[in-house]
């Protein structure tokens, strides 16, 4: 406990609590969403299209009479759960294949790192789009996709790490102590690159969301009844003139979402 | 120039990769296309035959080597829904991406290095404070939320254009350009705030440098110094991000077309998604690839003219 009170005495900034704040309030509506929303996120109301916020419906209603604020809290929690799982496969994979690379080095590492490169060239929106083509839309397909299409990123960043440390002295004395590969790569250098690590994880999070969001946008992710941020978005898009809120809160929430966690990332960095 | 072949191959041998993983990819999806082509009903001699017309019972490296030939020949297939080539059904909307890629790269470089500027010369003021606010904030808006805000303010409060109003380039022109500006500030504007940020702590990483005292001590003043030493060692770090930007920008404007109603790459892309027109999806894959890839390749070689400790090592 101790030491989590030095890290955060050390790193009291604004930018900090400002990111822990706002990353804080959306987690706690995606927790809650879990449970409990003000409506059921699909009860339609006839009386209610388009209407605008009130005290009961703060964010208003849709076209169908949905109350927007239930649909949003769903929404978060959707993202926030398909992003995290994106984030833990794109980072699972990436330890793998750039630890191996950045460790072992030579043949395997010219030949993976030529992949990487390749895969590079396509942009990660749009890896999971073919991903999605080949396996079809869901919320578990969109999952696979985008953590797929994350992996080369996070495969280069660990590799490049490991390369660095692999030359240091303390690896070389823990090798001559008799430590196996195994347990050089994951016990006594993997720990050394957490830092890293994190702040990858956290912009990789941020990407994810973005990522998400678009794809679901575009149709592809989230189906219908179940409520999406993007999704919704991209159907209020008929209803701009009527009802602009529609599109306002939904989108306002992805931009909380991300400007939070990059808050977040930045006042961990920052001295 | 040694230097440059050595680039060259490494690029064809990436474009190279970039076809196989292509061509890999499209080749383990269940299903058999000449039982696509034909139909249910096929009789099994019909698809035989077909299958053999069609080179599917060669090895696959027979195949992919044939397919990239094809390729290289500029025949990209036949579309399944449409039965006509694909390179006909993408040549005429690659224009449309590609200018809105452009346009929303020379936006960023237009809008970003002055204001970087403008940022560092007033650092720590409360000017400075506020744009780091403002930037930290327009990073974090999707470009398509953002064309939607877009939309909706300058299309249906101040009715400056017309939503959906796109103009073909060959109509008119200028027409056309005039409806992608929106867009490409969309796609832009988060770019921008990254690269402001980016740059803003570059020139004052370098102002801090020795050979700036040593400008100063010659008698130059800020502006001299700023814009024939500092601004040109500060751009490097931004060249890379533009670089690995290219293909944000690219990817961005497949989503923000659909914002727009723009009949770009990014609609036909979808399209043969959800119809299953794997040929269409493979050659505009493909193509995107390309030119991520030769746009990383034209950055490359402006990194060495820029900074010339890069050309000797």
């Amino acid at each position: 406990m101790k030491t989590i009170r030095e890290w955060i005495k050390k790193h009291r900034n604004f930018n900090f609590f400002a990111g822990a704040g706002i990353t804080s309030l959306i987690l706690l509506v995606a927790l809650v969403g879990i449970f409990y929303t003000p409506y059921a996120s699909t009860e339609m109301n006839a009386a209610a299209k388009n209407a605008a916020p009130s005290l009961q419906h703060i964010m208003g209603c849709d076209n169908y009479g949905r109350d927007i604020f239930s649909r949003v809290m769903e929404g978060i929690r959707n993202t926030f759960f398909i992003s995290l799982a994106t984030v833990a496969i794109g980072t699972f994979a990436g330890i793998l294949v750039g630890s191996v690379c950045g460790y072992f080095g030579g043949l395997p590492d010219d030949i993976l790192m030529r992949v990487n490169d390749a895969l590079f060239a396509f942009p990660s929106i749009l890896l999971a789009l073919v991903i999605i083509s080949l396996l079809g839309t869901g919320t578990i397909n969109v999952v696979l996709a985008l953590g797929i299409a994350f992996i080369p990123s996070f495969a280069r960043i660990v590799r490049s790490e490991y390369k660095k440390q692999v030359t240091l002295d303390y690896v070389q004395s823990a090798r001559l102590m008799g430590a196996g590969h195994l347990r050089l790569i994951f016990v006594h250098i993997l720990p050394n690159i957490v830092p890293v690590l994190l702040s990858s994880v956290m912009i990789g999070f941020n990407n994810a969301v973005l990522a998400e969001a678009g794809l679901s946008y575009l149709g592809i992710g989230v189906q219908p009844p179940e409520a999406s941020l993007g999704r919704m978005l991209s159907e209020a898009q008929s209803y701009l003139f009527t009802a602009p809120w529609y599109a306002l809160f939904p989108g306002l929430v992805i931009v909380l979402m991300v400007l939070g966690f990059a808050l977040l990332a930045e006042g961990m960095t920052e001295e | 120039m040694k230097h440059y072949g050595k680039k060259l191959i490494a690029m064809l041998l990436t474009l190279l990769g970039v076809s196989f993983i292509v061509f890999a990819a499209f080749e383990i999806i269940p299903g058999d296309p000449a039982l696509s082509k034909l139909g249910d009903n096929a009789t099994p001699e019909a698809l035989a035959a077909l299958r053999a017309q069609m080179g599917l019972d060669r090895p696959f490296l027979l195949r992919y080597l044939d397919w990239l030939g094809d390729c290289l020949k500029g025949n990209l297939g036949e579309s399944y829904s449409y039965h006509m080539p694909v390179i006909r059904m993408i040549g005429d909307k690659l224009p449309i991406t590609l200018t809105m890629t452009i346009l929303s790269m020379l936006l960023t470089l237009l809008i970003s290095v002055p204001a970087g500027v403008l940022l560092s010369k007033y650092a720590y003021s409360k000017f400075d404070r506020a744009g780091y606010v403002a930037n930290q904030f327009l990073m974090a808006i999707p470009s398509f939320f953002l064309g939607i805000l877009l939309t909706w303010f300058f299309g249906l409060i101040l009715k400056w254009f017309t939503p959906g109003g796109y103009v073909s380039y060959k109509k008119d022109f200028w027409a056309f350009l005039s409806y992608l500006f929106l867009p490409s500030i969309a796609i832009a504007i988060p770019k921008c705030a990254m690269s402001i940020k980016l740059l803003r702590s570059a020139i004052l990483a370098e102002a801090d440098k020795d050979y700036v005292r040593t400008a100063y001590s010659r008698g130059n003043s800020t502006m001299e110094v700023l814009y024939r030493h500092v601004l040109k060692n500060a751009m490097i770090p931004l060249v890379t991000f533009w670089g690995m930007a290219v293909a944000d920008t690219i990817a961005g404007s497949i989503v923000v077309e659909q914002v727009f109603n723009i009949p770009g790459l990014g609609r036909i892309l979808l399209t043969s998604i959800s119809h299953r027109d794997y040929p269409v999806v493979e050659a505009v894959i493909l193509l995107i690839a390309f030119v991520v890839v030769l746009m990383n390749f034209i950055v490359d070689l402006l990194y060495r003219r820029l900074d010339p400790r890069m050309r000797k090592g």
